[in-house]
């Protein structure tokens, strides 16, 4: 019972740890940076950034 | 930005500018024809599902405040029209619906064409067939007899096989991807990918393992059942919604950079919040704590999505007027914020103690599946069908029918069982009250559920209505609908 | 690209940590559980067989856990034991024999973990899941007529036979169950989880 409850607890300290450990390398090595980069890769040229893709049938543009 | 770069070539063409657009409608077209024949298999197999999912939803509703409505075929009781009800809109409806927007959306993140187009098709049929087959396993009374794990075993063999071409097809478009950057939505994408094949092996295995006790089974269940809805269905739906809103909008995520922390807090805390299912039971305390600290700290998942989601809509919410796949995403996603906070405290042991086995928590469940997940199914419907069939929607008014049933029937829903199952929950822990009263008194709530789950059957016959006429009509020659993007010339002659 | 590797193995690592945390460590701390013989030398608690076994796999087939759970919760958490439902909290090591788990998660009706002791009669099962509002006025459980053949009295009903109450303009019947109904009404009988265990004490 209490082995259970060290290796459970412990599991979650272990990967709640290492989960901060990534994010403090990933903040450190620049993963963070160029995330506007990210941000706008889902627009290109025919569909770019402030045109709406979407709409009602029927609707005038 | 208030000029568009359209705009911009319409008053001075460049051709450099030129070029692109056209390269870049070119690939678009390309993908989307690439994608045509497994993605509208996988949606319309889902609508199929979805409406024989709604039957069985309607013949349980009333069966609880009428339970001698068909009560003399033994196939067509009760304990056996829910469960039926589940697996078909849970494996039928929602799994389908998510693989075909994943394939649609990890084709259109990568920029390249759906590869394995002829096995692709194939995993579609083998999934029809072990649904249907597991339905009729369920009514003929060869249910398993746990929750979320009603179909017989073998159904793992197919979604075993399933998920390998599925797995395969996205690594192998992850690996040819034309684009520098990953989006968010892909993280989602793919992790959903791994984890629905293993959750699933690992919890049919030990579910048939002699050696595997009762309490341990009913622990695995409730890792399965929880996880299915959160490491399945929920990331897609997540990935949906933040490819659609700022694509729809067109205007960037508001916060991309904490996106990476969402995504890592929902994998890390999602897995361990589903032994609140079984807070009071017969368990050591551990196993319901862990559930528990789980499903609190899915607050910070929640949080970034809500900051990214909400505050990307600040200043564009008169687009949900206008656009019918933003209504629903954005209805889904605000929804998901909702249901998730709720979801959180409800594991709390006071929480539990009132509405644990009370009519409350299949409020929760309908909120999430249905308000959450389907809703942005239906937004991402709405906005791939025209694409893929190179077709308008045919009516504004059926859309808009279909908005509102759905919406206000999962509303009516949810409010009539939330409170019902409160009270239901204070008056079960009275030891003075008989238990007959707790049943009398969330009879008339029973009902409002039924006209809630009418509404969204309505709802549901719409869409089917409108899918069936986009499926069944010609592609038009030419483009002047709204939905099918902005330079109908360019790209009508690209299509022929 | 290692920032794929990366991906790829946090993803993993996430489901295998709760696999082992909540599949295999549950597992292995039950494992050992056995039954626990008190100072008669009766086990408790003991496999189902025979007609309770079959009468199992009914009470599974026909769903009756999407509405009943079968365990009895701590004093202070509800009110499970004032009501009756039990004399002690459930624990893992009353399950031990149960596959699959029917611990439930619904209480449209009552808990069932000790319905053989609350109601052991058969006479009381069987016209309950016949039309379970004669027993229970404005219950919203299904009937399970196909269960039972219903015969009108016509001489001495066989010993088995269970009689319906009289209702004016009617014939007097009587029911027989199936043999699928006579196995879940031993299941039901059987249910049971009054003897002591140490850790409930």
């Amino acid at each position: 019972m209490s082995a259970a409850y060290i290796l459970i607890w412990g599991c979650m300290l272990l990967f709640g740890c290492s989960s901060i450990c990534a994010l403090l390398w990933a903040i450190r090595t620049g993963q963070m940076t160029g995330s506007q980069e990210g941000a706008n890769s889902i627009f290109d040229a025919a569909e770019p950034i402030g045109k709406p893709t979407d709409a009602f049938p029927g609707a005038k543009r | 930005m208030s000029v568009t770069a359209t705009e911009i070539n319409a008053a001075a063409p460049d051709p450099e500018g030129y070029v692109n657009e056209r390269v870049d409608l070119l690939t678009r077209v390309q993908i989307d024809r690439s994608c045509r024949q497994t993605v509208v298999w996988y949606y319309a197999s889902a609508v199929v599902w979805l409406l024989l999912g709604s039957v069985f939803a309607m013949l349980s509703s009333i069966k609880m405040h009428n339970p001698d409505f068909l009560a003399n075929y033994e196939w067509l009781t009760f304990g056996r029209v829910r469960p039926v009800h589940l697996n078909l809109v849970g494996y039928g409806w929602s799994s389908m619906a998510a693989v075909g927007t994943l394939l649609w959306l990890q084709a259109r993140l990568c920029k390249v064409r759906l590869p394995f187009r002829r096995v692709l098709p194939v995993t579609c049929v083998i999934w029809n067939l072990t649904v249907f087959a597991g339905m009729i396993a369920i009514l003929a009374g060869y249910s398993q007899g746990i929750e979320w794990l009603e179909f017989p075993p073998q159904a793992l063999g197919s979604f075993a096989f399933i998920f390998v071409i599925l797995l395969a097809t996205s690594l192998k478009m992850f690996a040819e991807r034309k684009v520098k950057h990953t989006y968010v939505s892909q993280w989602y994408l793919f992790a959903a990918v791994i984890w629905f094949p293993i959750l699933y092996s690992i919890a049919v295995v030990s579910m048939q393992l002699p050696s595997v006790t009762g309490a341990a089974k009913a622990t695995i269940n409730w890792w399965f059942g929880h996880n299915t809805l959160g490491l399945w269905v929920t990331p897609v739906a997540i990935a949906t919604s933040y490819f659609m809103i700022p694509k729809v909008i067109g205007k960037p995520i508001h916060s991309y950079h904490i996106s990476l922390l969402g995504f890592w807090s929902l994998a890390l805390f999602y897995n361990w919040a589903g032994t609140h299912h079984l807070v009071g039971g017969p368990l050591p305390a551990w196993i319901i704590t862990v559930g528990i600290v789980g499903s609190m700290m899915m607050l910070i998942p929640v949080t970034t999505l809500a900051i990214n989601h909400h505050l990307t809509m600040i200043g564009s919410f008169h687009m949900l007027k206008t656009s019918p796949t933003l209504r629903f995403v954005v209805f889904g996603s605000m929804v998901y914020t909702l249901v998730s906070a709720q979801g959180c405290f409800e594991a709390l042991r006071s929480i539990s103690r009132v509405a644990h086995f009370t009519h409350y928590t299949v409020a929760h469940a309908h909120l999430g599946l249905y308000g959450f997940f389907s809703m942005i199914m239906f937004g991402a419907y709405y906005y791939i069908l025209p694409r893929l069939t190179r077709n308008e929607w045919s009516s504004a008014p059926l859309i808009k029918v279909h908005f509102w049933t759905a919406a206000g029937g999962v509303i009516l829903y949810f409010a009539a069982l939330t409170w019902a199952g409160w009270y239901q929950g204070e008056m079960m822990n009275n030891a003075n009250i008989p238990f007959i009263q707790t049943v009398e008194y969330t009879r008339p709530y029973l009902i409002a559920r039924s006209v809630g789950g009418m509404l969204m059957s309505i709802a549901h016959i719409c869409f089917a209505i409108l899918v069936w006429r986009i499926l069944r009509t010609k592609p038009v020659s030419q483009f002047h609908g709204p939905t099918l993007l902005a330079n109908p010339q360019s790209e009508a002659g690209l299509a022929s | 690209m290692n920032h794929r590797l990366t991906f790829y193995l946090g993803v993993l690592a996430s489901i295998l940590a709760s696999a082992i945390g909540l599949v295999a460590i549950p597992n292995w701390q039950f494992r050992d559980l056995k039954p626990f013989m008190d100072d008669q030398g009766y086990e408790h608690p003991i496999a189902p067989f025979g007609a309770r076994s079959v009468g199992r796999r009914v009470y599974t087939d026909l769903g009756c856990l999407y509405c009943h759970s079968q365990q009895v919760r701590a004093a202070n958490f509800g009110a499970d034991i004032d009501r009756g439902w039990g004399t002690r909290r459930s624990v893992a090591r009353d399950y031990i024999f149960d596959n699959p788990p029917l611990m439930g998660t619904m209480r449209t009706g009552p808990d069932l973990a000790n319905i053989g002791a609350r109601q052991p009669s058969r006479q009381w099962h069987a016209l309950h899941l016949y039309n379970p509002r004669i027993t229970s006025p404005g219950s919203i459980m299904p009937s399970h007529g196909f269960l039972f053949r219903r015969t009108n009295v016509d001489g001495t009903p066989p010993v088995e036979a269970v009689l319906l109450p009289a209702k004016p303009g009617e014939a007097a019947a009587y029911i027989i169950p199936t043999e699928r109904g006579e196995a879940l009404i031993e299941y039901l009988k059987s249910l049971n989880h009054t003897y002591e265990l140490p850790e409930a004490k």
